[in-house]
């Protein structure tokens, strides 16, 4: 007999395995091919949803950051920093998937354009918090530490859009623009799939921390039990 | 009002008696700015015809390097001794020790300022004469927003169980907008002869305003002995 817990976890895999199939199938047969891009243009329906998704990810790890730093629970940290995994995880997927869209549009893999920057910028802000959090050994200096840096970070964002438009002009050619009703649905198609991965995500890597946190406390209890000879500390 | 102005002037004070006399941390930045402006001269210089203008971003680099050095001295002097906990103790408010702080971390950073740009100036050949008073209002402005992350920043990092390296790691990309805007401002004062004001300078105003208030509110979560 499955738990309620596991079957909802099957039933998430399911959905998000039929959803990723269809969504592909409409990228690679429904939507037609852009006649400027050519079949490239393709790629902009992942781009689009892992941007916006992103986004969200960076607006929960914010969301994290100042639960914690008002209330001091765990659960904001963990919020926190599985959201900033996915952040970081989703920021590198629109990194490469802009590179390789850039590669074919433009002919080079970078370039120092506005909207590049600021993606590159955005993936180091996140990276960076994936580096600090090992760092710290203490489990309450931790979680402060990386509740001020998510804070920080998210009300860096709009500083780093707002900054990345004072370098030159844009080498993007055109905006994308979705002409046809297919071309729309398939990105909202797209939207799917992505977004109940970052949700999967951020909720998979709270319950990681949750257990991990146990173990480690039920270890240190049975570490204070042996050292005072049977005598167990209160924690 | 008066008595945290006074707080304040007292605790910079403080801060920078002691580099006055241990003549430590100021040293060794202006060295090392001065070296860095040299090592990225020889990479660039050679080759740059527009180096006079690639001259504020190696600026640039000089000052954040030297900066985040400046943010571990002020706050390393205060794990001497127990001094950050008697600092604690005192019926000082940690707003307030904040502001100390910043201040204390802004001179320094001038200082270093004070050296090393005359060194850019002569080695990248850079026109600073066509408009000093826009150069200092964006470097100023810049360092401030620059010196507000790096004071919060390093009373987190301070605590000698992080390692090494680590506050540079945390200020570099949170400040990344200031220089980008920065660089490309005096970019454009000094090689397209724009005026001093506009987006650029709403950019630097935002990010000086953000920083102050988020670092001020949580530079007292962060600060233990």
């Amino acid at each position: 007999m499955l738990t309620r817990s596991r079957q909802l976890w099957i039933l998430y895999g399911a959905a998000l395995a039929g959803t990723t199939a269809a969504a592909t199938l409409m990228m690679l047969f429904y939507a037609q091919v852009d006649a400027e891009m050519g079949p490239i243009q393709k790629i902009f329906y992942v781009h689009l949803p892992f941007a916006i998704n992103a986004f969200l990810a960076c607006l929960l790890a914010f969301v994290g950051g100042i639960g914690y730093i008002w209330q001091r629970r765990m659960i904001w940290d963990d919020l926190s920093s599985a959201a900033a995994k996915v952040a970081a995880l989703m920021c590198t997927v629109v990194l490469i998937t802009g590179m390789i869209w850039g590669r074919y549009a433009w002919g080079k893999w970078w370039d120092w354009s506005p909207r590049l920057t600021f993606s590159l910028l955005l993936w180091l802000l996140y990276v960076v918090y994936l580096v600090l959090r090992p760092s710290i050994e203490s489990r309450q200096r931790r979680a402060m530490v990386c509740a001020v840096y998510a804070v920080a970070a998210f009300l860096d964002v709009p500083l780093v859009y707002l900054s990345t438009k004072l370098m030159p002009k844009d080498i993007h050619p055109a905006p994308i623009t979705l002409a046809t009703v297919d071309m729309k649905l398939t990105l909202a198609m797209w939207f799917v799939p992505v977004t109940l991965l970052m949700g999967g995500l951020v909720v998979a890597l709270m319950r990681s921390s949750r257990l991990a946190r146990r173990r480690a406390d039920a270890a240190n209890a049975d570490s204070a039990w042996s050292l005072s000879e049977g005598e167990p500390i209160r924690q | 009002m008066i008595s945290a102005l006074r707080k304040i002037a007292l605790l910079t004070g403080k801060d920078l008696r002691i580099e006055a006399r241990s003549r430590q941390t100021l040293g060794l930045v202006i060295v090392l700015g001065v070296l860095i402006i040299v090592v990225l001269g020889l990479g660039l210089g050679m080759q740059g015809k527009d180096a006079g203008y690639g001259a504020t971003a190696v600026l640039w680099v000089a000052y954040v390097f030297g900066g985040v050095l400046c943010f571990e001295k002020t706050m390393a002097v205060e794990r001497q001794d127990g001094a950050l906990a008697a600092l604690l103790a005192a019926p000082v408010d940690r707003g307030i020790i904040f502001a100390g702080k910043l201040l204390s971390n802004l001179v320094l950073i001038f200082a270093l300022a004070a050296v090393v740009t005359p060194a850019a100036i002569v080695l990248f050949d850079f026109d600073l004469s066509a408009a000093p008073g826009s150069f200092a209002v964006v470097t100023g402005l810049s360092m401030l927003g620059f010196a507000s992350v790096g004071t919060l920043f390093a009373a987190a990092t301070s605590s000698s169980r992080l390692q090494g390296g680590l506050l540079a790691m945390l200020v570099f990309p949170i400040c990344l907008p200031v220089v980008i805007a920065s660089t490309w401002m005096l970019v454009g004062i000094f090689r397209d002869g724009k005026a001093l004001g506009g987006e650029g300078l709403g950019v630097l105003v935002a990010f000086d305003a953000v920083y102050l208030v988020a670092s001020w509110l949580a530079f007292e979560r962060l600060l233990e002995p």
